[in-house]
């Protein structure tokens, strides 16, 4: 899960605070990186995919 | 001498007589019945009686009452006076139907449940009277508690994610939508909408297929090691089968399968609201690379209700391979229990995940309330496309997908400062929940037109969202890396042609 991602967390532009996850996959064989921006909802799949992945000892970078 | 009409039965009788044994009672029964005490003539001791109420003796059908009772020693008989003592056949197509009694069917005994196929029943044939079995007269129509299907999807129409996906190793819904690959450490795989051409399923209205190869094997499968195809549901579509009351349903799940594999195949119900209880139940691919139906039932569960919201409630595993840590106990079909993960692939041989030429195909995919087996089992619910992908749309949503030369627009935008440029999409359906926002990112994959000019910027971010009333129905966007611009100017934005293969894809799968 998440293999070779960067996952960090993320202000709003509006409001400077912290309101997403951000998940960068490595880059594709165009260039590209698939990004997943994460709202911080329990009801969401992918935060609860990155809470496991917390739980199994990894960790959220801070947000810039 | 002649007749008009049926020749007499019997022409000549002798009056019956009905010798009784004798005890201390007042009750006997005649041999044959009797409209009243007067149809016969009743000697005890050699006297004969006074028939009548408040005489000697009264009579009605084959009960006999006498005024006061024998004993042993008396000696006693009667002679029947009234008793029909001749058989007469109607004569053939005599009997007209004001000859029957309005009673003729109501006075039957009651057949207290549905009859049997081969149980008959009499009609008119164009004005001819037949007999015909039940099994071609019952209704054919299945009054489904649910309006729609409750398996979104099942004929694979739709796939917003694309049409292949190639060297997955990991966990995900590619392709089908709602179909999610289950894959932890045990082999890579393309997944495919795969299109139908001939074949058992296509001449069953099925034109594709959500397919499994297997493009790098692994034949000795980690204990903890597994491959599965997986579906999800909300609680709140699920209460149809009152799952956790006395009123429990079952649940018959069919479907078209196909692998260049033959064997047993396992199939996992699990129940996410009460601690993963679970049902499991098998099925076999008896010919390789052939379509073939499959109907499994599923056990009435009067444990754990579901959650009536939007949650995750019910997990159906089709295993495709697995360690011993999901097999190596003994299988319960059909009834459920509490969590075992050694029992959801015990007898398990399909293993796609052993060999490179092996491959996995399903379609057609109904659940169904209740029981029913292969020759009972409701037709297939086809929805338009249209009706299809709206309902996908409730758990993803695509909303730009092109290549490097630009496509359809995103939307429109504004600038809310000369480095913050934002837009918003309105979810059509509303989604299930907050989506995340899925993008590709590249610098300068995205562009803004805007005050006659251009400005490149490289993904799309969530912002901001809420529910309303349940769902999502609008979310906010944030066009990251655009900086330029007026603040308060609007401008519209789409892919760029330097970005290969951007999109903007909302996901709130369960």
């Amino acid at each position: 899960m998440f293999e070779g991602c960067i996952i960090k967390y993320k202000k709003s532009p509006d409001t400077g605070k912290v309101n997403q996850i951000s998940v960068m996959y490595p880059e594709d064989e165009n260039g590209g990186k698939l990004h997943l921006s994460v709202p911080l909802d329990e009801n969401n799949r992918h935060y609860q995919d990155i809470q496991k992945w917390v739980a199994d000892g990894n960790t959220i970078q801070e947000a810039d | 001498m002649p007749y008009i009409g049926n020749s007499p039965a019997e022409k000549y009788a002798s009056f019956a007589v009905q010798h009784f044994t004798t005890s201390a009672t007042t009750g006997y029964t005649l041999d044959h019945a009797v409209a009243n005490e007067n149809d016969i003539r009743l000697v005890i001791n050699n006297v004969i009686q006074q028939p009548g109420s408040g005489k000697a003796y009264v009579a009605s059908g084959t009960t006999l009452t006498l005024s006061a009772a024998t004993s042993g020693t008396d000696t006693m008989y009667c002679v029947f006076l009234g008793k029909a003592v001749q058989t007469v056949v109607p004569p053939e197509s005599s009997i007209t139907g004001a000859m029957l009694s309005d009673t003729v069917i109501s006075g039957q005994s009651a057949l207290g449940a549905e009859p049997a196929d081969t149980d008959e029943f009499l009609v008119s044939d164009a004005g001819v009277l037949k007999r015909v079995d039940y099994s071609y007269i019952k209704s054919s129509v299945v009054n489904r508690p649910n309006a729609q299907p409750i398996f979104i999807n099942g004929d694979m129409a739709v796939a917003q994610r694309g049409t292949s996906a190639t060297g997955k190793t990991t966990s995900d819904i590619y392709t089908c939508d709602r179909m999610g690959l289950v894959t932890d450490s045990i082999g890579t795989y393309t997944v495919a909408q795969e299109a139908q051409t001939s074949g058992n399923a296509f001449a069953n209205g099925f034109a594709n297929a959500w397919r499994l190869d297997c493009t790098t094997a692994d034949a000795s499968p980690g204990a903890s090691d597994q491959l599965e195809m997986q579906y999800t549901f909300e609680g709140q579509d699920l209460q149809v089968f009152k799952k956790g009351t006395a009123n429990a349903e079952k649940y018959t799940l069919a479907f078209w399968v196909k692998s260049n594999k033959t064997g047993t195949g396992n199939i996992q119900l699990k129940d996410k609201d009460n601690s993963n209880r679970q049902c499991t139940q098998s099925y076999t691919i008896s010919v390789a690379n052939t379509w073939e139906h499959k109907v499994c039932v599923f056990g009435a569960d009067t444990t754990g209700a579901m959650d009536d919201d939007n949650a995750k409630s019910l997990i159906i595993n089709w295993w495709l391979g697995s360690g011993t840590d999901y097999s190596s106990g003994t299988a319960n079909h059909g009834v459920w229990e509490a969590q075992d993960n050694t029992k959801v692939n015990a007898g398990g041989t399909l293993n796609i995940n052993d060999n490179t030429a092996n491959d996995w195909s399903i379609t057609g995919i109904q659940l169904e309330v209740g029981e029913y087996t292969s020759s009972t089992l409701p037709p297939f619910q086809h929805e338009s496309y249209g009706d299809n992908l709206q309902r996908c749309r409730r758990y993803c949503n695509l909303h730009m997908n092109t290549d490097q030369n630009g496509g359809p627009f995103l939307n429109q935008c504004f600038a809310y400062t000369s480095s913050n440029w934002n837009s918003s999409v309105n979810l059509t359906p509303p989604m299930r929940a907050v989506p995340t926002v899925t993008s590709v990112s590249g610098t300068n994959y995205y562009v803004i037109f805007s005050n006659g000019g251009t400005i490149n910027y490289n993904q799309i971010d969530f912002n901001d969202a809420t529910l309303s009333g349940g769902v999502c129905n609008v979310v906010d966007l944030h066009l990251d890396g655009a900086s330029g611009g007026t603040a308060g100017h609007a401008g519209k934005t789409r892919g760029n042609s330097t970005g290969a293969g951007t999109m903007l894809l909302m996901d709130a799968e369960l």
